[in-house]
């Protein structure tokens, strides 16, 4: 109990005392805010790109591609085949008993980034209504959906965000035919809102696909069951696909970003090293310029104990600040920003910086490691202290 | 006594801080390398892209096909010294993880447009002879333990093959270097003929074409006479610089070289403050000692001298181990990364990282410097 009392008193010196070694221990504060700031921001990076993949795939919905084809764009499905699938045991059916199915296209065609204007890989999504109403959460915001038919694009509330020339009854060009903008839509900040979509029959015709698709998406009987309608393909020679849930899907699709977090932490544990030699730099110098007092503490009968928590509390405490100061500055100048890169589909993914409380807490991890690393050794030394300094 | 002296008794007197404070500064200018050159190898599609090279695309998307028989129209275009199209293929090696940019290329032209591919005249000859031979780059063999006369399946995600299944077979004939160590040598290259005979659907269809002009200064006349020519066509094409086409395609990863200088700048930031600190520190704890230097008949501009030397060196010593550390890391990356381009700390790394570390030495020197300087002794000892 007294120990505890006397560690107390020391803590609270220790702490009082902060003011006049100010500019040392501010630097430390910030040494740490800078490394937690930069591992954040990676780290929201990775997050926000995986959330807008992840959140784009339902587990009611299936995604049927050509085998081998990865992605949706090297995929290719003639009609005689999405015929043959819409037939298949286990998709779910509308009120007329017909099967929810939606056979699509999906190409690239270019765009024009806003903040460097270079073109960019946009994908255009050729779709029916049917396709629209098969996904969840998708809304027009502004305007209207398409007519079938016609030269008509619906745009996404990120391209809208990150790509200049979409806006409301913009006319595009498209090698030959020009369309018209004609709504917006959300899918509530999904990979679906970095796409152009518009009819597919007019983008068979303009894209010269003759009467052939690219993908199928259907609604399962049950979410997240296939196996019926895999076992269905794999007895039909003629059926040469891959079907899984677009929840599994978008799931691979989400490592494009991995390097990114790899690097991220790679640089912040560097990072890390040379902010822990400023750590220990202020606490050695903190010690140093409190030996007196702490071999005076120790001759009235004060524990080594106490002097060692106290100088490891200063640093755990300078180190946590820096952490809180980072993750502030994380949270208000990064998060929510949004941003593109190039996903697996070759083509631009929108994403938003999110920083999640659980990335968070990853960032209070590295500033705590550097605090008790950067007190443990000062603290060691002061614990150690000969009292006779004191006499001196 | 010597200045260099004195400065390196003040610099060694505490030991720990010396090496604590070195530390940083180490840790700073290895990132530094490191990035800077991750940047370089990031730019050098651009920066070794040929002045008098241009590529056609398909006006909608550089994703979208070409007909075939553009080719030898493109070719007949006044001021059109060579030209090849190339077909991206999709390839990989067993997993599809193991992906590479791999293209089907008209063999016979191929080498001529693009001549900074140096490969050895026997192995040359035999990719040109053999219909399914391959020429692959150092750092796919590298990537891989291929050799030349092995024989790989590699597979396709786009194109499936008439007799069934996506896996091609190739014959390795060659492997190219680049003419300029810092060429990015990851490229896979085989015969067109090969390809268009095999493959399920797209006959008669490439994917873009590669153009050599004559002269440099003729690149405007001969991009306006391609993309006339084919103005109001089914496929429209749009001509560009082989630099502008392999800036846009990096700029499409979005902005990492901001994510780069970002980077850097915060560790700069970081060891700016703690060396300028232990420097402050160390000249705040001194100060009775510079006081009675000055009784003894130091000069105050000598004084600053050595303070300020004191920063420099250090700042010297942890800068330049830093550099040397990030190029032993980009040699060992290099060395066992082979999905990325070639790492190489070029001479402009290692000029802008001494202007840095010179930097690093006054701003952390002045202040303390100038202190020292100004010291009045009479202040100095009645504290």
């Amino acid at each position: 109990m007294r120990l505890l009392s006397q560690t107390w008193v020391v803590i609270i010196m220790n702490i009082r005392s902060l003011p006049s070694r100010f500019s040392m221990s501010l630097a430390t504060i910030f040494a740490v805010a800078a490394v937690v700031g930069v591992l954040l921001f990676f780290l929201a990076m990775g997050n926000g790109f995986r959330a807008t993949l992840e959140g784009a795939g339902s587990d009611a919905v299936a995604v049927v591609t050509r085998e081998g084809s990865q992605s949706e764009i090297n995929s290719v499905l003639g009609r005689d085949q999405v015929n043959l699938i819409a037939n298949a045991p286990g998709i779910a059916r509308d009120d007329a008993g017909n099967p929810i199915i939606s056979a699509e296209l999906y190409v690239i065609v270019d765009g024009i980034k806003e903040s460097t204007k270079t073109k960019v890989n946009l994908p255009l999504r050729g779709l029916s209504q049917a396709g629209f109403d098969l996904r969840d959460n998708v809304k027009i915001t502004d305007g209207r959906m398409f007519s079938p038919g016609r030269n008509e694009i619906i745009v996404g509330e990120g391209v809208l965000k990150e790509f200049g020339g979409f806006s409301l009854g913009k006319k595009i060009t498209f090698g030959k035919t020009t369309w018209e903008v004609v709504g917006i839509f959300t899918t509530g900040g999904s990979a679906f809102e970095s796409e152009l979509w518009a009819d597919a029959r007019s983008v068979q015709d303009q894209f010269r696909r003759g009467n052939s698709f690219q993908t199928m998406r259907l609604r399962l009987e049950t979410p997240g069951d296939v196996s019926a309608l895999q076992a269905y393909a794999k007895t039909d020679p003629r059926l040469n696909v891959k079907i899984e849930t677009e929840a599994n899907y978008f799931s691979t699709q989400g490592d494009a970003i991995k390097g990114y977090v790899i690097f991220g932490w790679g640089v912040s544990i560097i990072m890390g090293l040379g902010a822990l030699a400023g750590a220990l730099n202020t606490m050695y110098t903190s010690v140093a310029s409190r030996a007196r007092e702490i071999a005076t503490l120790r001759a009235i009968g004060f524990s080594n104990v106490s002097a060692f928590m106290g100088t490891l509390v200063e640093g755990i405490l300078l180190s946590l600040l820096g952490g809180v100061l980072g993750i502030v500055a994380t949270y208000l100048f990064i998060d929510g920003n949004s941003a593109a890169t190039i996903g697996a589909s070759f083509t631009q993914v929108v994403f938003t910086f999110t920083l999640s409380p659980d990335l968070m807490v990853q960032g209070g991890w590295i500033a705590l490691a550097i605090g008790v690393l950067g007190g443990f050794f000062p603290a060691f030394r002061a614990a150690r202290l000969p009292v006779v300094i004191a006499f001196e | 006594m010597g200045d260099l002296y004195l400065i390196f008794k003040n610099v060694t007197r505490k030991k720990l801080r010396l090496f604590l404070t070195l530390f940083a500064t180490f840790i700073a200018f290895m990132i530094y390398g490191v990035l800077m050159a991750f940047q370089m190898a990031l730019d050098s599609g651009v920066e070794l892209s040929a002045d008098d090279r241009l590529i056609v695309v398909n006006k909608v998307n550089f994703t979208q096909p070409l007909p075939l028989s553009y080719v030898t129209r493109i070719r007949s275009v006044e001021g059109v010294a060579e030209s090849a199209h190339m077909s991206w293929f999709g390839g990989y090696y067993q997993d599809p993880k193991n992906f590479m940019p791999m293209f089907a290329v008209e063999q016979d032209r191929f080498l001529d447009v693009y001549d900074e591919i140096v490969i050895p005249d026997a192995q040359r000859k035999a990719w040109l002879q053999n219909r399914q031979g391959l020429l692959i780059g150092e750092s796919v063999a590298k990537r891989f333990g291929w050799k030349v006369g092995d024989r790989v399946p590699i597979s396709s995600n786009i194109f499936s093959r008439k007799t069934g299944g996506q896996t091609w077979d190739f014959d390795i004939e060659a492997i190219y270097r680049g003419a300029d160590p810092s060429f990015d040598t990851s490229g896979v290259y085989f015969h067109f003929k090969y390809f268009d005979e095999a493959r399920t659907f797209g006959q008669n269809q490439t994917g873009f074409v590669a153009v050599r002009t004559e002269d440099p200064a003729l690149n405007e006349q001969v991009i306006k006479a391609i993309d006339d020519q084919f103005a109001n066509s089914f496929f429209e094409t749009e001509t560009v610089p082989e630099k502008a086409f392999n800036k846009a395609f990096i700029e499409q990863l979005g902005n990492i070289a901001l994510i780069i200088q970002f980077v850097v700048l915060a560790a700069f930031f970081i060891i700016l403050v703690i060396v300028g600190n232990s420097m402050a520190l160390a000249i705040r704890e001194r100060t009775n000692e510079i006081a009675v230097m000055k009784t003894l008949g130091f000069r105050s501009g000598r004084i600053f001298r050595m303070v300020l030397g004191e920063s420099f060196l250090v700042a010297i010593l942890g800068g330049g181990l830093g550099v040397l550390a990030s190029v032993a890391l980009t040699r060992l990356i290099t060395e066992n990364v082979a999905t990325l381009p070639p790492l190489i700390m070029k001479p402009e790394i290692f000029l802008s990282a001494a202007g840095y570390i010179l930097l690093l030495g006054f701003v952390t020197g002045i202040l303390p410097a100038l202190s020292a300087w100004r010291l009045n002794i009479i202040t100095a000892l009645s504290r």
